[in-house]
């Protein structure tokens, strides 16, 4: 407990020394300069709300890949959860809406669909990695590939196109009286219901992983099943339910951000989640598995993504819209180079055989 | 090969399955990932709307007959010169990203990262050969010139990408999966970006190179033009792989990696060095991803443009169906660029989105990585007295 306060109290204190730093190099910045113009748009509410809508799909993503690394299995396949709940999630948005449903309940059906979608996918790949025991990577890299085929397949076969028409997104809830506040109320509560949904889903996470049966079961399979079979819990069972986390939280994740954010599916290239589950293995690497440390990682990447639609805007920084694109998967292969070794869990993508 | 020898039988009971239990696997995943396909085609031809449906079963309407779209597929892969070529065309390119693969897989590496490789390498080349284009010879010296340093460039530049992964592995640590994964992502906008700003063709719409001379490519012989395939490239493929399975299977170099990726802390303490297996094998892979991509521009589009097919992920799904093996791999080439060559067939005749072909690909993958689910079926057609699989079931 106290090593997480510290922790907290450590990030707080360089995020707020972060903030006053940039606040006198922008007193310091003569007037009229592109450094000025910078400074200004970062050091701006709009920005902050965009880093926290952002972050939403990596933040899940990582959350879920947590729950799946802990119990012991590599789970390369979130970004193709991500892929699918987003697509299904879109999918059924639009079927509601033609049956008749309104908008509103129709976005929240559709973001259960996601999920459900994303639930079942991840049983499929628990399935094959435990019951079958598949090669972990080669499993989740073919989960990723798959999706990566059905997405645009499905959608060319109900929308006669791989990107799907716009479907609305859940807008932003503001919090009465909170959102009232200088400079945290339009942050923090006047926000779309899926930042609201990560900050909650981050503690309540970590409390899960840390202070639950489940939980410490689930850490167990990661670092020594042997211990856990021998205390009588099944070793099996723990993993798919860790997986299965993993699915739920993706399918946040997935339909979270198309809803959320986008409002449509695209299904050319890379899909529109276009990596972000990869970012999200990154930042779970980066908070070392502790879900509020990766949320913090996800931010981090998320406001470098975010950094895009704003210092476009500047006439004078004439810098390509896709090197912007391109800048957290830069960043994140910096801050790895820096991380050094994380310590994984031991028993990491070994299968265990239980009638042993 | 006494020190081989004794280390095959050491490790031989960890390999775990026999060559022919693997050809087993392979062809198994191969027939399941067809009849999922027929069963994904059935469900969207259910799920579309059309004009006038192909195929009725008790009543219900499908807009596509799946067993129509495989004789659709295989037709439109062999019958006729042009279809003939360009699946081989895909089976060419297959082979390089392939052994992208196999390579780094057999000193116990995951190389995700071709496609990134096959990007930069196909961009180097088409830069490369148009800024050479203005010095060289012309006639068949010029030719020869050109595409000896088209490949040089793109094998360089996609050797350097594959090498970046091996040295933040060794240096910092880094787990090689995740990062050549993201480096994908970044040669897809770092690539856009160049063209984009430095080397785009401005009397023409969308963001590619100019055309390299006409010298520089690679022409067609017995293929019609329009199938952008020539033989000769597809036996030099089969050099290169032969080139690797020799470097495997018959040089020091070749036996470290193979150690390296059979028992990483016995190889290390018989004096294999660590640092330059890894380095070594995923240089070399980048640098044929590299070769692959040049190939690409300089016998297929004939420069760069934006939007490269998914050549590098293809190839993953073509090494592990050979098992990794470099003797697999043209059997497992063909097979995907049949299912490439097919596919785009299949779209245009029947409707079906030639994205059926990337479902088939993950799903091979997904099944090939699981020999024990066969193993299982094997097991129960045995206990019922359906097929006699000998004593080496429990294998």
């Amino acid at each position: 407990m106290r090593a997480v306060t510290r922790t907290v109290v450590r990030w707080i204190a360089g995020f707020t020394g972060l903030i006053l730093v940039l606040l006198g190099a922008r007193f310091l910045a003569p007037s009229g300069s592109v450094g000025e113009q910078v400074l200004d748009a970062v050091l701006d509410t709009g920005y902050a709300s965009s880093v926290l809508r952002v972050a939403v799909p990596v933040a899940f993503a990582a959350m879920g890949g947590i729950f799946a690394e802990k119990a012991g299995v590599i789970n390369i396949g979130i970004e193709g959860f991500l892929i699918l709940s987003a697509l299904s999630s879109v999918v059924t948005v639009a079927r509601l809406t033609d049956a008749g449903i309104s908008p509103k309940l129709a976005l929240w059906g559709g973001f259960l669909a996601g999920i459900l979608v994303s639930i079942g996918a991840a049983a499929v790949f628990g399935v094959f990695v435990i019951r079958f025991k598949s090669n972990q990577v080669i499993a989740g890299l073919a989960i990723w590939l798959i999706s990566l085929g059905v997405a645009p397949f499905v959608s060319l076969v109900l929308f006669e196109s791989v990107n799907s028409p716009s479907v609305g997104t859940f807008g932003e809830w503001e919090l009465p009286l909170l959102s009232e506040l200088p400079v945290l109320g339009p942050v923090l509560f006047d926000a779309s219901p899926m930042v609201y949904l990560m900050l909650l889903t981050a503690p309540l996470c970590w409390y899960t992983l840390r202070s639950t049966r489940l939980g410490r079961y689930i850490r167990a399979c990661g670092d020594n099943p042997r211990a856990l079979d021998t205390a009588g819990v099944s070793v099996s069972r723990t993993r798919f339910k860790g997986i299965l986390l993993s699915g739920v939280l993706c399918g946040i994740g997935g339909a979270g951000f198309t809803l959320g954010q986008l409002g449509r599916f695209v299904g050319s290239g890379e899909t529109s989640i276009g990596g972000r589950g990869f970012l999200g293995i990154v930042a779970y690497l980066f908070g070392n598995y502790n879900p509020i440390v990766s949320v913090g990682g996800a931010l981090l990447f998320a406001s470098f993504d975010a950094l895009q639609f704003r210092l476009q805007q500047i006439a004078a920084l004439d810098v390509p819209q896709q090197l912007f694109q391109v800048l957290p998967f830069v960043v994140v292969i910096l801050v790895l180079m820096f991380l050094g070794r994380t310590r994984i869990p031991a028993a990491l993508g070994e299968h265990y055989d239980e009638d042993e | 090969m006494s020190v081989s020898g004794r280390l095959k039988r050491l490790f031989g009971s960890l390999v775990g399955l026999s060559t022919g239990e693997r050809v087993l696997v392979s062809l198994a995943a191969v027939a399941f990932a067809i009849g999922a396909g027929m069963v994904v085609i059935l469900g969207a031809g259910y799920a579309a709307s059309c004009e006038s449906p192909v195929l009725f079963i008790l009543g219900v309407e499908f807009c596509y007959n799946p067993t129509e779209v495989l004789f659709v597929l295989v037709e439109g892969a062999f019958v006729g010169n042009f279809e003939l070529g360009r699946t081989l065309r895909w089976t060419t390119l297959f082979l390089f990203t392939g052994l992208s693969f196999a390579i780094p897989y057999k000193a116990g590496l995951f190389n995700i990262g071709a496609q990134g490789q096959f990007v930069l390498g196909s961009l180097g080349t088409a830069v490369g050969v148009l800024w050479i284009a203005g010095v060289a010879p012309g006639g068949t010296a010029g030719a020869v010139v050109l595409v000896s340093a088209g490949l040089a460039f793109g094998a360089v530049v996609g050797g350097f990408y594959g090498f970046l992964p091996g040295y933040l592995k060794v240096r910092f640590g880094m787990n090689e999966v995740v990062t050549t994964l993201l480096f994908n992502f970044i040669a897809t906008a770092v690539a856009f970006v160049l063209v984009d700003q430095y080397f785009v063709d401005e009397s023409i719409s969308g963001t590619q190179t100019r055309a390299v001379p006409e010298v520089a490519r690679l022409d067609p012989q017995l293929f019609p033009d329009s199938a952008d395939f020539s033989l000769l490239v597809l036996l030099f493929a089969l050099l290169v792989v032969a080139g690797v399975f020799w470097l495997l299977r018959r040089t020091i170099t070749g036996y470290e990696i193979r150690a390296m990726g059979r028992q990483p802390k016995a190889a290390v303490f018989g004096g294999v060095d660590e640092r330059f297996t890894t380095l070594f094998s995923m240089t070399t892979a980048g640098a044929i991803a590299g070769i692959g991509g040049a190939v690409y521009v300089l016998m297929v589009v004939g420069r760069w443009q934006t939007g490269p097919p998914p050549v590098g992920f293809d190839g993953i799904a073509v090494s592990i169906l050979a098992s990794n093996n470099p003797v697999g791999l043209f059997p497992s080439g063909l097979l995907f660029g049949v299912l490439q060559s097919g596919g785009q067939e299949v779209q245009v005749q029947t409707g079906v989105p030639s994205e059926l072909v990337g479902v088939l690909r993950g799903l091979i993958i997904l099944l090939v990585a699981t020999p024990e689910l066969f193993r299982l079926m094997g097991k129960r057609l045995q206990r019922h007295g359906i097929i006699d699989v000998g004593t080496d079931g429990e294998n």
